[in-house]
């Protein structure tokens, strides 16, 4: 019971961490952009995570750390449709005091829930040196990772298992204005979380912004050299209660709002970048805990 | 009587209209000599686009190189001797990469 409790507390922490992570192209690094995949091109993305939540003022003095490398593979299907598989490898650990005083540290490692989902162009508007594009995209995650693993304590809980054994659907639509200055891009999206084991995550909706700015070089000269990007995103997420046997939990879900300075280098093979999450505004339900922050740093090839 | 001695500048616009009479059917790519096609691209605004652009083009036969300049939004094909770049052929590779074929001009190599 008490790793359920505490598991379930751990929801907000550890949700979310092989969410929509951008794609391809020069692009935000906390959602997709609506930058092409030439056809019958491959991109190729791997991005490290470390998320931090040890804040907790309450006596579980819960301590949540969770690193991760989520593979992203883009394949140009036609000019307008792009097919991505999303792969994520996660290290969780939770640290919490029992009832008894002791410390416990439960933890697994493994393949996390998988990604599959298309985008596709609806909308593009080319001119010298700019571009803008709308794009909707739909996919599903898969129950790819293990959803029933255990430790010394029994059964860990729902929010600590690699994967949430269930099939989520998820969708929504991404607008990308490119300048060879700057890159806006914008995204809503809403993940459908259904139940497995019962239990059910809350369902998730995403409002995503990103601004990137050419710091670097300042003047084009001929030929085509390596842009640095300096960029702000922000991420706006509901979560909605999870439930437990058909019944909330009250600690868990709320909205959160982060703020993420980030930096960028594109070549025309490779792009190198880093970003750090900081929640600015987390209005969880209950003792849901909240997040430190996330620190994401990865490279992109095309190939 | 003498013998008909065309002058000067009837040679010249003889060989000039023989010129033009083979050269256009065959779009300029006589045998030995290189074709520059510069290339403008609506759309293009990053590196790592320009890359997608550029293997579409590599992929065309008889393409030699494929540079961009980015700023101007144009991407420089040479081709292999004595081989042509068709404009359709260049539009479809743009295209396919996800970008808009702006211009298409055949330029003699260096120029």
């Amino acid at each position: 019971m008490i790793a359920r409790r505490t598991g379930v507390r751990a929801a907000v922490v550890i949700l979310g961490v092989g969410t929509l992570v951008a794609t391809a192209d020069a692009a935000p690094q906390t959602f997709n952009t609506a930058l092409p995949v030439a056809k019958g091109e491959f991109v190729f993305r791997e991005q490290f995570i470390y998320r931090r939540a040890a804040d907790d003022p309450s006596p579980a003095d819960r301590d949540v750390e969770v690193l991760g490398a989520i593979s992203v593979l883009g394949y140009g299907v036609t000019p307008d449709l792009a097919m991505f598989g999303v792969l994520p490898f996660l290290d969780k650990e939770l640290e919490v005091t029992m009832p008894g005083g002791a410390r416990a540290t439960r933890k697994t490692s493994g393949i996390g829930d998988a990604r599959l989902f298309g985008r596709y162009t609806v909308y593009q508007d080319d001119a010298p040196g700019r571009t803008f594009r709308v794009a909707p995209f739909l996919g599903l995650e898969l129950p790819t990772g293990d959803d029933d693993d255990r430790d010394g304590l029994g059964r860990l809980p729902a929010t600590l298992q690699l994967g949430s054994g269930s099939w989520d659907p998820f969708g929504g639509i991404v607008v990308t204005y490119q300048t060879l200055d700057f890159q806006i891009d914008a995204q809503a999206s809403y993940k459908v979380n259904t139940g497995a084991n019962g239990f059910e995550f809350g369902d998730q909706a995403r409002l995503d912004l990103s601004l990137q700015y050419r710091l670097w070089p300042r003047e084009l000269g001929a030929g085509t050299p390596g842009f640095l990007y300096g960029g702000l995103e922000g991420n706006l997420i509901h979560r909605g209660r999870n439930e437990i046997a058909g019944i909330d939990d009250r600690d868990s879900g709320g909205v959160s709002f982060f703020l993420s300075p980030g930096l960028q280098y594109v070549t025309r093979r490779w792009i190198a970048e880093a970003i750090v999450q900081v929640p600015v505004v987390q209005s969880l339900n209950g003792s849901a805990l909240e997040d430190d922050f996330i620190a994401r740093a990865g490279f992109r090839v095309n190939f | 009587m003498k013998p008909f001695v065309p002058p000067p500048s009837a040679l010249r616009a003889l060989l000039a209209a023989l010129l033009i009479a083979f050269a256009i059917p065959t779009g300029l790519a006589a045998a030995g000599e290189k074709a520059d096609y510069a290339i403008g691209v609506d759309g293009l605004a990053c590196p790592f686009c320009a890359y997608g652009i550029e293997k579409q083009l590599n992929r065309i036969a008889g393409v030699e190189t494929v540079s961009t300049d980015i700023e101007s939004g144009t991407v420089t094909v040479t081709m292999e001797e004595g081989v042509t770049l068709e404009e359709v052929a260049a539009t479809k590779a743009v295209e396919d990469a996800g970008f808009t074929l702006r211009t298409f001009e055949r330029k003699a190599v260096g120029e």
